[in-house]
């Protein structure tokens, strides 16, 4: 049996959207982009990847669903 | 005015017809590529001579302008609005957050074409230009989005 789906505490999206939408200073991206792609990490994307281009083999279908994906998304939180 | 959800083919085939220089960039160019990344908005990068035609090319679809070209030209960037949310950047060059400076003529020269049907095309940047414009003023996604890229390039680089 599911759930029904539990509505985000807005509190707790302001301070995600404070957390990631920052801007990186240069330095911070600098740390950032001097951590190589592990096999693992490369390995986790590469299947992403896949399974998103097998699923959505063009890039309308692509844009269709993370435009549907987006509107389910928001209307959950 | 009232707001409408603009139908995504019409957007860019709108946008095609206006004639401008308009690049795809953010998100929904990394989701064209095959990279499955969520986001709410569009992101153009236009050729700051084009900011006219790209705008009445989108009167149709109800998209109002938040700047007047004049002063959109000045900011840098502007807004259209109608439903959808559109962010345009208007910069001829724009320098990254690591000092390397990016122009729009030379990204769009390198640019790619995705087909989205009925004829449909939209300009994205190369993948090598469209990390660097995830640089412009990058936030931890925007660092994520990269790593995303480039696996994306080397798996094509193996093909």
């Amino acid at each position: 049996m599911t759930s029904p789906v539990q509505k985000t505490d807005p509190e707790v999206l302001a301070a995600i959207r404070a957390l990631t939408q920052r801007l990186l200073s240069k330095e911070e991206y600098e740390a950032l982009a001097a951590v190589p792609i592990s096999d693992e990490e490369r390995a986790e994307k590469l299947a992403l990847i896949e399974w998103f281009t097998r699923r959505y083999p063009t890039p309308a279908a692509r844009l269709a669903y993370i435009r549907r994906a987006y509107a389910s998304w928001t209307r959950a939180a | 005015m009232e707001s409408q959800v603009v139908e995504e083919r019409d957007l860019f085939d709108a946008i095609a017809r206006s004639g401008a220089r308009a690049l795809l960039i953010g998100r929904r160019a990394l989701v064209v590529l095959g990279l499955p990344v969520m986001t709410a908005d569009y992101d153009f990068w236009l050729h700051a001579d084009d900011v006219e035609v790209f705008n009445q090319g989108l009167i149709a679809m109800g998209l109002a302008s938040s700047h007047t070209p004049a002063d959109a030209r000045k900011r840098g960037r502007y807004v259209l609005e109608n439903g959808e949310h559109v962010d345009v950047l208007i910069a001829r060059e724009v320098r990254t957050v690591t000092g390397e400076t990016v122009t729009f003529d030379s990204t769009w020269n390198r640019r790619e074409l995705a087909t989205l049907g009925g004829g449909v095309q939209v300009a994205i940047p190369c993948i090598d230009d469209l990390i660097a414009t995830k640089r412009f003023a990058p936030r931890p996604k925007d660092h994520e989005d990269i790593r995303l890229l480039e696996v994306l390039r080397s798996s094509r680089l193996r093909k």
